[in-house]
């Protein structure tokens, strides 16, 4: 993947710069688009995501808002009901929960409640994930709360290439998207990748293999995905064979992937770095038990983060998260069962 | 201190609560103008002060009318509902109904409106202004507004919401919902978004004052404050929210206060006075027009029965009676009707014609309103009694937008 791909160092492009790329992009392409979030104007944003838009597009486009999550989503509800089309910025994405009245109650529900008379092109996006010490609040992936909530996509790339054609397609699907992205990748030089100069999306629902094997299936999105590739590589000299998925999408689900490489390994753990109780891995657990049971050899199984808070220092935090220690002695229990 | 309570619009308190009101009011409206021109005229501070001397008398009399087709509906709604005839719970607007007529009549049709399950009227009364049967106003048929009361598929939602949850973009009403407050955001979405097209619409939203308490309300007021958008957020303050008494919603006498802490105005409105109403409210609508962003519209009113029709029987408990009498009184026919007289306007049998005021909706039959009135609801119900259910598998649709395609 991304990390062994052999452009010049000065054509790659980070996960941060394609997500702005995307953004600048759409913004020059939708004149009906508008981006509004905390401190996204004048400072460009918390990292720099939004960097030099409003002085391209203006204070209009581009607008620096109260901190008032609730207020940011709930307005774009607004704007999209009246021809506009959405990107709102969570600070972190922890602090949606400020918003999530608004996007459960309004937001995923005004398609249905109007039979199709109205459509959300809202893009709530935001740094998610933890591994870098953010502590508590910024820290989460809090995505399963979304999943949820029927009328909402919730999507999470995990390369550049990936950040910026999702994310351009996000802005054109006209539903309201969730769009997780993984801060601790955001300028992760080993991931960098040179990007297509012409215009590209990638689209919603479709999960990508990162790695072929045939003895066991690893499925996971976000930062994971590299773990799971670390861990394959140890399983690797241990004689098993991983097959690495990353599903992208987690609303729409590509589930056919996930099935075929089960066909094909026999075996699957779900890695993911929410909480283990009702998070999304729960839910790819009990798909794959209910429609692909008669593929499996050993239960499926799962490693995801345990059901604590997510602490502040580093030994406590690996401890609570998932790691390439903890993949590859599942892997190894499984292939063993 | 004065208790909000006695702003109750009746007897003796009353008078003493509306005295001091008056000049509440003016002190607004001083307000509203020196935030809006330092060198407004005396003429034409009389002018922003008094937009309803600029009504005709066949407006007047059109407003009337209105009050009327307001109240039939909940009169029809209330017996309908009784009988057994519909699914869900009513929320009457029975003695508010000059609230929902005074602020929608000086609207354009371009303008927005955003009201909430006690508003029900209000989704086919928008645009009345410009002929009742014309089918190209921007307001909702009360077919389809019959419809969606029944639950029936000429609803424009498909009944998936419940019949007051209904709106409709095409005609400008934006959806409520039970979230109460949850739709000032999003007029002040749809405000901004207007604003960048070019357009001069106003967004009015309706809210209990109950709903002023909620986070979103702050968050929402304070964002269309910040970038002067115009959204009027209109506070029906019918003294209780469910079964708790304003007393224990709201720490200041009045509601308006709140504009206080966004640095817009707060004007306060006699809720039993359609033309007060209109007054106050083109005020705001006036100002907001102009650029000069929001303000808060609290129209002092009461809740004639319970939350919803569930509750009546327990409202009349948690309610002293003689509150509930007094809340009353003030019927909003009924003084629309003696400013009528007054003007010259009813003169003859056409002072006693149509006396549906103070009754209650059980009370009050067909003969107290005018024949139109009845006529006009009675096409709305008989379409939606001839519409048919949804399909049950229709459930299962509109989850996800699909670019359009069937």
């Amino acid at each position: 993947m991304s990390a062994t791909t052999e452009a010049p160092a000065a054509l790659k492009k980070n996960y941060l710069t394609a997500l702005k790329e995307a953004l600048d992009e759409e913004m020059a392409r939708n004149k009906m688009m508008l981006c509004q979030g905390e401190d996204i104007g004048r400072l460009g944003g918390a990292f720099g995501v939004t960097e030099g838009l409003q002085a391209k597009y203006g204070e209009d486009r581009v607008v620096d808002m109260p901190i008032s999550e609730a207020a940011i989503v709930g307005s774009a509800v607004g704007m999209a009901l009246n021809g506009m089309t959405v990107m709102a910025e969570m600070q972190f994405i922890d602090f949606i929960s400020c918003g999530f009245d608004q996007i459960v109650n309004m937001m995923a529900t005004y398609h249905y409640r109007t039979a199709g008379e109205v459509h959300i092109p809202v893009v709530v996006r935001g740094p998610a994930g933890a591994y870098g010490g953010g502590a508590l609040y910024h820290s989460q992936m809090n995505e399963a709360w979304f999943c949820n909530a029927p009328g909402l996509k919730v999507v999470c790339p995990s390369t550049p290439y990936d950040a910026k054609g999702m994310l351009k397609a996000a802005l054109r699907d006209g539903n309201p998207v969730i769009f997780y992205e993984i801060k601790e990748l955001y300028r992760k030089r080993e991931i960098e990748e040179e990007l297509p100069t012409e215009d590209y999306i990638v689209p919603l629902g479709k999960a990508a293999i990162r790695r072929e094997g045939k003895d066991v299936t690893l499925v996971s999105y976000g930062q994971n995905v590299y773990h799971c590739l670390d861990a394959a590589v140890e399983l690797e000299k241990l004689g098993i064979s991983a097959e690495v998925i990353d599903i992208r999408s987690l609303v729409p689900l590509d589930e056919d992937t996930i099935f075929n490489s089960i066909a094909k390994t026999s075996r699957v753990i779900v890695v993911n770095e929410a909480p283990m109780t009702c998070g999304f891995a729960g839910e790819l657990i009990a798909r794959i038990s209910q429609k692909a049971f008669h593929l499996l050899d050993a239960p499926p199984s799962r490693v995801t983060r345990m059901d604590t808070p997510v602490p502040w220092v580093k030994p406590l935090e690996l401890h609570v998260l998932p790691t390439i220690d903890k993949i590859v002695a599942e892997a190894v229990r499984i292939y063993r069962f | 201190m004065k208790s909000p309570r006695e702003f109750v619009p009746s007897g003796f308190l009353v008078y003493l609560g509306w005295g001091n009101l008056a000049i509440i009011v003016i002190q607004k409206t001083e307000n509203l103008l020196s935030a809006k021109s330092g060198s407004a005229t005396a003429e034409r501070a009389e002018q922003v002060k008094k937009p309803s001397q600029r009504l005709t008398k066949e407006d007047c009399l059109e407003i009337f009318k209105q009050l009327y087709l307001a109240r039939y509906f909940d009169v029809r709604l209330i017996k309908e509902k009784k009988r057994g005839r519909l699914r869900g719970t009513l929320y009457s607007s029975h003695n508010q109904e000059a609230v929902l007529v005074g602020s929608l009549f000086g609207l354009k049709p371009t303008d927005w409106i955003s009201p909430i399950h006690r508003d029900m009227p209000a989704f086919f009364m928008k645009d009345f202004r410009f002929d009742i049967d014309n089918p190209d106003r921007l307001g909702m048929s009360i077919e389809e507004v019959c419809a969606q009361v029944w639950g029936k598929e000429g609803s424009p939602g498909r009944a998936r919401d419940n019949w007051s949850h209904i709106g409709s973009k095409s005609k400008r009403i934006i959806h409520s919902t039970s979230m109460l407050a949850g739709t000032i955001p999003v007029a002040a979405g749809v405000a901004y978004a207007d604003r960048m097209q070019g357009g001069d619409a106003v967004v009015l939203t309706y809210n209990g004052e109950g709903s002023t308490a909620q986070g979103i309300f702050h968050e929402a007021v304070n964002y269309a404050a910040v970038h002067k958008l115009p959204v009027i957020t209109i506070v029906e303050n019918n003294q209780w929210a469910y079964g708790t008494p304003v007393d224990q919603e709201c720490p200041t006498p009045d509601v308006a206060d709140r504009a206080k802490g966004y640095g817009i105005p707060g004007l306060i409105a006699d809720g039993q006075d359609v033309f007060d109403v209109y007054d106050k409210v083109m005020e705001a609508v006036e100002y907001a027009r102009a650029g000069n962003g929001p303000a808060i519209v609290e129209c002092k009113t009461f809740r004639a029965y319970g939350h919803g029709d569930h509750d009546d029987d327990r409202a009349m408990k948690y309610r002293p009676s003689e509150e509930i009498e007094k809340g009353r009184r003030r019927d909003p026919i009924a003084v629309c009707r003696q400013t009528l007289i007054d003007l010259g306007y009813l003169t003859g049998d056409a002072k006693t014609m149509y006396m549906a005021e103070g009754k209650n909706a059980g009370d009050a039959t067909n003969d107290d309103f005018p024949p139109e009135v009845v006529d006009f609801l009675n096409k709305g119900i008989e379409f939606a009694m001839n519409s048919p259910m949804p399909a049950a598998e229709e459930a299962e649709k509109w989850v996800f937008w699909n670019g359009g395609q069937a």
